[in-house]
């Protein structure tokens, strides 16, 4: 009995490690902040375009490419966030 | 930068060559009464950015018509040689009008494109969204 209780806790402690949480691996936050940083430089381009067709010097198909573009990434940034936002609560909603 | 943007800054360079060959249209058009006018010609070329396979399309030099200005007879025009004779423009109405509506016609298409680029990424979003 009692040496059973031994190797349950030893058994225990072996299986500790694997449900230790993990430091985040870097390959997704490179990832994710690359797609940040090009997603802030569209939208810099998007303003910029129509800073300037403001201020009428830019050439109209310039500012309605810039803001396609925009628009594209916002759409592509929005989705991913729901995506993810949407598996960390199917992951809160588990039952343990 | 992925091929949806890219299409969209393909369609956008071509909706721009068309408004400037449209415009060089229609300065044919407004100096058609101008006398010793040569009309301008306006050709396309492909600009290839390096490291990328993407063919944009812009307007190359403009060129002037050669061909021979028309002789018009006004005996009143300060321009007139003895016979009465003056050269005007070489610009023939109906080719801009021909002109013009093939670039209206290109820039529609081209309109088309950059539409259903649009639509086929949202599509491509929309499939997450479920």
């Amino acid at each position: 009995m009692d040496v059973r209780s031994v190797t349950a806790a030893l058994k225990y402690a072996d299986a500790r490690p694997a449900t230790e949480a993990k430091p985040q691996s870097d390959e997704v936050a490179g990832g994710l902040k690359s797609m940040a940083m090009d997603f802030a430089q569209t939208m810099q381009q998007g303003e910029t375009a129509a800073i300037s067709a403001m201020s009428s010097d830019a050439d109209p198909h310039a500012l309605v490419l810039a803001l396609a573009q925009t628009e594209l990434a916002v759409e592509t940034a929005v989705t991913v966030r729901n995506k993810v936002v949407q598996a960390y609560q199917e992951i809160l909603r588990m039952p343990v | 930068m992925n091929d949806f943007s890219k299409a969209l800054q393909i369609s956008a360079s071509a909706l721009k060559a068309q408004s400037t060959r449209l415009r060089h249209v229609s300065e044919n058009i407004s100096n058609a009464d101008t006398p010793g006018y040569r009309r301008k010609l306006v050709s396309f070329e492909t600009i290839r950015s390096a490291g990328d396979d993407m063919a944009l399309v812009t307007t190359g030099r403009v060129k002037l018509d050669q061909t021979d200005l028309t002789q018009k007879f006004d005996l009143s025009h300060p321009m007139a040689d003895e016979d009465g004779y003056y050269s005007g423009s070489n610009v023939d109405l109906m080719i801009e009008i021909a002109d013009a509506r093939e670039a209206q016609r290109s820039y529609e298409a081209n309109l088309k494109m950059f539409d259903q680029s649009q639509q086929m990424s949202a599509g491509l979003m929309d499939l997450l969204r479920k």
